[in-house]
């Protein structure tokens, strides 16, 4: 069954994107990722309009993050304490972050950088990350949090000045490496188009030492705003959200994502990290494949607007 | 420029052919598509006749050829980038800006334009895909022919541009028909349709219709939403997205 969507000016089958959706709920409320990195290549691919893509899966990432995170919220896994300092530090990242993306669009480059961090920034994370759930799934399944956290141990995070408490987290740490992070996550979405939720969610697991549950609804918390932000700025500039899309992709996504909390809930969190690990690392084995293989056609067009 | 030297060459040609001078009349079976939530397409079809303008038919032994050309009014302004591989990675190189790059481009003719008028006539009136006047964007340098080209190739494969030699019919022997199949994603807006028709590979007479491509009902409404007050438009997608979020774990909690 056909729909007319008024923005992208196309027909597209109707439960080919509910589907989509769904696929890509499920994977935000199982690991706390938005999942546009998986869904604009795939809405793209089916000849939706780049700006359009980008624009409307934004829509579906908040629907999905917010049904998401108030789950995860009724059951008391999600860290607002921490969200608000990762957001403060994201603020200022994508005031960074549209300077740096200007410069490089400016320079006609600004496809290949994303391509290029993606694989660098995937390849890197999802390997350590595959390496160490690997371990900890020999080893009858330890969660980082727990296992590398005896009573009183310092790490480099806890050494830093401006100490906070983080109640739902069980932290005594520094505001100053979260913030950081916020940064670079907030400089992260705006250049590469992402809500940052796969760089974020293995950043809090290894770095911060926050504990998996926690993680995943917090990461989500986050999300909610910066994809709400890049919703905003798509509309304001481009006119390019697409609201029929939009709503059928809502409707999987929101499904979806209920779905994989369950689901993430039922497996061993050495498990779900070596899952995540494994996503990441094919996303990041896609692209860098597409990077070095002879493209079919070398020539691409990008239209932009009427004379 | 080369819109003016073409109405030029209608009215020398015209002039020219004065002895026989001739009415060419034109119609298509629907002037108006609207585009509703079902749209996939649609067929029009273009039909006309060709008489002398004293009325009478014409006489047996006059042959014409008869090019239809549909294609929208605005032209788009598109930049072509070229991959070339720089050690192990393809990465944009080469880049070239183009104007004057129709939305939508049809072409049906009742045999070979070569066999119908040489190329310098085709050219005055853009007849042929691989004519129409795409130039380098003000300001911008041209290039290669391959840019050129990867345009039309581009816009081919998403069915927005194509070219029927031969799908012009004659039913009698001045009444013409063509079908063109309007393709789902068929930019909303005017298209010019252009009638001509050809003997002695000169234009003898022509005609000029309009075909209005309009969205309609929810699909009109979302579209003006969107493009006059983008700030609500963004606002009630990010409200009605969150909503979304909420009903559904809701939903789900009551389950549980």
């Amino acid at each position: 069954m056909q729909i007319y969507l008024p923005i992208a000016e196309m027909p597209v089958n109707i439960f080919l994107i509910i589907g989509l959706g769904a696929a890509v709920g499920f994977l935000s409320g199982m690991f706390g990722v938005g999942g546009g990195f998986i869904l604009t290549p795939f809405l793209m691919f089916w000849g939706i309009p780049p700006a359009v893509a980008v624009a409307t899966q934004s829509t579906q990432i908040v629907a999905s993050s917010v049904s998401g995170v108030l789950t995860h919220w009724r059951k008391g896994n999600v860290d607002f304490k921490m969200g608000g300092v990762l957001l403060g530090g994201g603020l200022v990242g994508s005031v960074l972050g549209i300077q740096l993306f200007n410069a490089l669009k400016a320079a006609g480059q600004a496809d290949l950088f994303i391509s290029l961090s993606y694989v660098i920034f995937l390849g890197s994370i999802g390997g350590l990350m595959f390496w160490e759930s690997l371990q900890a799934v020999r080893h009858g399944g330890s969660s980082v949090g727990s296992a590398r956290r005896e009573p009183g141990g310092h790490y480099w995070v806890h050494g830093w000045p401006l100490k906070m408490r983080f109640h739902r987290s069980k932290l005594y740490i520094s505001a100053i490496p979260p913030a950081l992070l916020g940064v670079l996550i907030g400089l992260l979405a705006v250049v590469m188009g992402i809500g940052g939720g796969f760089i974020l969610v293995p950043a809090m697991i290894y770095l911060l030492r926050m504990p998996t549950a926690i993680v995943v609804g917090t990461s989500l918390f986050q999300i909610i705003f910066v994809a709400a932000f890049s919703t905003l700025l798509h509309a304001i500039t481009n006119q390019s959200v697409d609201a029929i899309l939009a709503v059928l992709l809502i409707l999987g996504g929101v499904f979806g994502a209920q779905f994989g909390v369950r689901y993430g809930e039922r497996l061993r969190s050495d498990w779900l990290r070596l899952c995540l690990a494994a996503l990441v690392l094919m996303i990041c084995l896609r692209l860098g494949v597409d990077l070095v293989l002879p493209p079919t056609d070398p020539f691409n067009l990008i239209v932009e607007g009427l004379e | 420029m080369r819109r003016v030297l073409a109405t030029l060459a209608i009215a020398a040609a015209l002039a020219a052919g004065a002895a026989r001078a001739e009415d060419l009349a034109a119609g298509i079976s629907r002037d108006k598509i609207e585009i509703t939530s079902s749209f996939t397409g649609t067929d029009v079809v273009v039909f006309g006749a060709i008489e002398l303008e004293s009325g009478e038919a014409l006489p047996a032994t006059e042959m014409r050829d008869v090019v239809v050309v549909i294609r929208s009014d605005k032209p788009y302004l598109v930049t072509v980038r070229k991959k070339d591989q720089v050690g192990p990675i393809w990465m944009n190189r080469d880049q070239r800006r183009f104007a004057g790059v129709p939305g939508y481009y049809f072409l049906s003719s009742t045999r070979p334009l070569k066999d119908i008028a040489s190329a310098e006539v085709l050219e005055q009136f853009e007849i042929g895909l691989d004519r129409i006047a795409l130039g380098p964007a003000p300001g911008a340098i041209g290039g290669p022919r391959e840019f050129r080209e990867a345009i039309l190739r581009t816009k081919m494969t998403q069915d927005l541009y194509s070219q029927h030699e031969g799908a012009v019919s004659f039913l009698s022997g001045s009444l013409f028909r063509t079908t063109v199949a309007l393709p789902p994603n068929v930019p909303a807006g005017h298209l010019k349709v252009l009638v001509y028709a050809f003997a002695d590979g000169q234009v003898t007479s022509s005609s000029t219709m309009t075909l209005f491509i309009d969205k309609t009902g929810i699909e009109r409404g979302l579209s003006e939403f969107a493009h006059h007050w983008p700030l609500f438009y963004g606002l009630a997608a990010v409200l009605l997205s969150a909503l979304a979020g909420f009903l559904a774990s809701l939903a789900f909690r009551e389950r549980h």
